[in-house]
């Protein structure tokens, strides 16, 4: 243990920061600590960003250059509202983290897409599932490190558009 | 043992002669001020930037970093030289309760009884406080759902492409683009005092996007016969919505002693702005719902 806590502090990954922040995502129901994202880290994000794509491979889509693309332009997109809807701004390291936590459930999709084809009636059950679940944690998370209040449903909608267009990707 | 090792190279650093400006010219935030601080600020300057104990990562680190809030600086006064963010703010002001009544004003608009935009020391008050007031949410989700919606009725019918969705959102902004320009020259033409700034037109030509997403949904859903009834019945509430809202808001919070010619005038902009929406309405969707 001794020597673990030494390397974490060389290389500035806090893990237990990173799990906590993974069971928020988790377990959307239960109000979100506002101070979680106080340091923006993006370990987490690219961790699943890199399983998104390695379950997508598996299951046999090559479609990097979109998922990047889309990543981009949506990070981008939701960095530019957000900013216009808070009192108080936020940075698009800021938003790039969070949008890739809560990306999470979406690699949960895409590993199942390996074992049955999701085109079908459950496919599209279980896709919609998800993406609520995507943007339910990921308002959750914005409105409490932001304060905003009586938005979560308005932040929640372009989240949903964005984990989406994720799913689309995912499901043909 | 590795705050040891910190602390001893900072003790060592210290104590040798080290070279001040070469610090002091890279670093963004460390100058020293002309003729007055030279030790207090050299050392606090020196406990900041060896952390790492290494000199060279330091200047680079500090560089970058100046020159990223350098770069950031210069896109904020750009983007303000053309957009105002305060005023944009404003029409984002939005909460759940607002969206969802203005959404349902702008399918069934006609039962509202009071269309006046309330003000507050004549400053108007943001849509939060105001159903009556304009916003940019909601046209600005619209469009991109409209976006989103045209990809998915192409990918249905066996004709989406990456190219196609792309023609679609290019195609949509180029209408706003032009009813926008459109709405300003009669209004100048018009020379009408009021408050409708470019964002307030943009808001209106926004909102008929909502009426473009039903009318496609139902047309997906119930055919072509649904298409034309939502058409019809999204038309005409945008519409009775457009004229009632821009006839109060287009007249200003004084509004006595417009002469009549000037008053007939307005009205004509108003009700060809508003004749001129099911037009681009049905444009935009009828060969989506094919």
């Amino acid at each position: 243990m001794f020597v673990w806590g030494e390397s974490e502090g060389e290389l500035g990954i806090n893990f237990d920061h990173i799990w906590q922040k993974t069971l928020t995502v988790l377990n959307p129901l239960k109000p979100a600590d506002g101070s979680i994202m106080n340091e923006t880290d993006l370990a987490g994000p690219i961790l699943f960003c890199v399983a998104l794509g390695a379950t997508l491979l598996l299951a046999g889509k090559v479609q990097f250059g979109y998922i990047y693309g889309m990543s981009g332009i949506g990070c981008l997109g939701i960095y530019a509202l957000l900013n216009l809807m808070s009192s108080s701004g936020v940075s698009y390291g800021c938003v790039a983290s969070v949008l890739g936590y809560c990306l999470l459930p979406m690699v949960i999709l895409s590993g199942s897409a390996v074992f049955f084809s999701l085109q079908g009636m459950i496919g599209t059950v279980l896709a919609l599932v998800i993406i609520v679940w995507c943007s339910l944690s990921a308002s959750k998370i914005f409105i409490s490190a932001l304060d905003m209040e009586g938005q979560q449903l308005l932040v929640a909608y372009p989240c949903a558009l964005l984990y989406g267009l994720f799913a689309l990707l995912t499901v043909f | 043992m590795r705050k040891e090792n910190c602390e001893g190279s900072k003790h060592r650093t210290r104590a040798a002669p080290d070279p001040p400006p070469l610090f002091d010219d890279t670093s963004g935030g460390y100058s020293i001020q002309p003729g007055g601080y030279p030790a207090p600020g050299a050392d606090v300057a020196f406990n900041v930037n060896h952390l790492l104990g290494d000199p060279v990562a330091n200047v680079a680190m500090a560089y970058g970093s100046s020159i990223a809030s350098h770069g950031k600086d210069i896109v904020h006064k750009e983007l303000h030289r053309f957009v105002s963010v305060n005023k944009l703010k404003y029409f984002f002001a939005v909460d759940t309760a607002y969206v969802a009544k203005k959404l349902g004003l702008l399918v069934f608009p006609y039962t509202h009884q009071n269309w006046e935009v309330q003000y507050s020391r004549d400053v108007p008050l943001p849509p939060r406080q105001d159903l009556n007031a304009p916003d940019l949410y909601i046209p600005t989700m619209a469009f991109i759902t409209y976006v989103l919606l045209a990809g998915m009725a192409l990918g249905i019918q066996k004709r989406f492409s990456p190219e196609v969705l792309g023609l679609c959102a290019s195609t949509a902004l180029v209408w706003v683009v032009l009813e926008v320009l459109a709405l300003l020259l009669g209004v100048y033409l018009a020379t009408v005092r009021s408050d409708l700034s470019t964002f307030h037109l943009l808001a209106y030509s926004g909102y008929k996007y909502v009426g473009m997403i039903l009318s496609v949904l139902t047309g997906l859903l119930f055919g072509s016969d649904g298409y034309y009834v939502a058409l019809a019945w999204t038309s005409s509430a945008l519409m009775y919505f457009i004229v009632r809202s821009l006839r109060t808001a287009a007249l200003g919070p004084d509004s006595m002693g417009a002469p009549a010619p000037r008053q007939r005038l307005q009205l004509y902009l108003t009700l060809g702005a508003a004749a001129f929406q099911p037009l681009i309405i049905y444009w935009l969707t009828f060969h989506l719902v094919r």
